[in-house]
């Protein structure tokens, strides 16, 4: 079956795009978490993606794409005044997640229209496939 | 879903002798029953999957919701696929029982 193939490459797109939502949900949901289990405050995450090849295809020039690994942007943290913060050191300044709320939501933007032209195309070949049942008719 | 009697109603059958001489050209042709009987095997195999990946869902929270409606479209597609062949398989047997009126 020949449209597996493509089944296969937009399931694999809709994973990654759920799981780069999964990562920035988490990163908004933790705008303002100054304690994490390793210590100090929230540190940005971000998704890495790497394509990798289909097998039975032709030559591997076909490429899903895989979720290689979820990092943390060391450094991704500001300093702000606030004293009475219970987090607060002996300056008043409190370690705060330096993450962009506009940027998160920009980005989830984008995640959910590569998602839906996942399921464009999923539905485009599907309707392909229906078609060609006709042929003949 | 293996033993549909299909090809019982259009090939006589081989007697013992017969198909120990060699002539396995039965096992291998496009009968009607055979090719019938492949595909089937084949969809159920994509149905059961589609189950197992809905059954993930549902119960054990584990399965993706994209995966058991990608599973499912899988299933429907060479259902409908198997369909076809079907009718046209049915239509072939048609004509050729229509050549006795």
């Amino acid at each position: 079956m020949d449209f597996l193939t493509t089944f296969k490459i937009s399931g694999s797109g809709l994973a990654a795009q759920r799981a780069k939502m999964d990562v920035i949900i988490s990163n908004l949901a933790n705008i303002n978490t100054t304690r994490t289990p390793e210590g100090g405050a929230y540190k940005r995450k971000a998704v890495i993606f790497s394509s990798e090849p289909i097998q039975e295809s032709f030559n591997d020039i076909l490429q899903a794409v895989k979720v290689k690994e979820i990092v943390q942007i060391e450094g991704s943290t500001k300093q702000v005044f606030d004293p009475a913060h219970p987090d607060a050191d002996a300056q008043g300044k409190v370690t705060l997640p330096d993450i962009n709320t506009v940027a998160e939501m920009a980005d989830m933007i984008t995640a959910n229209r590569a998602y839906e032209a996942c399921v464009t195309a999923f539905d485009a070949t599907k309707n392909m496939a229906l078609k060609t049942l006709e042929l003949g008719k | 879903m293996n033993n549909i009697p299909i090809r019982g109603d259009l090939i006589p059958p081989i007697s013992e002798s017969q198909s120990k001489n060699g002539n396995d050209v039965q096992e291998n042709d496009g009968s009607f029953g055979k090719v019938l009987s492949n595909k089937i095997e084949e969809i159920n195999k994509l149905k059961s999957d589609a189950d197992d990946a809905i059954q993930k869902v549902e119960f054990s929270d584990s399965g993706s919701i994209h995966e058991a409606i990608i599973a499912m479209e899988k299933a429907s597609i060479s259902f409908k696929t198997m369909l076809q062949v079907r009718n046209k398989m049915l239509e072939a047997y048609q004509e050729v029982m229509r050549m006795q009126t």
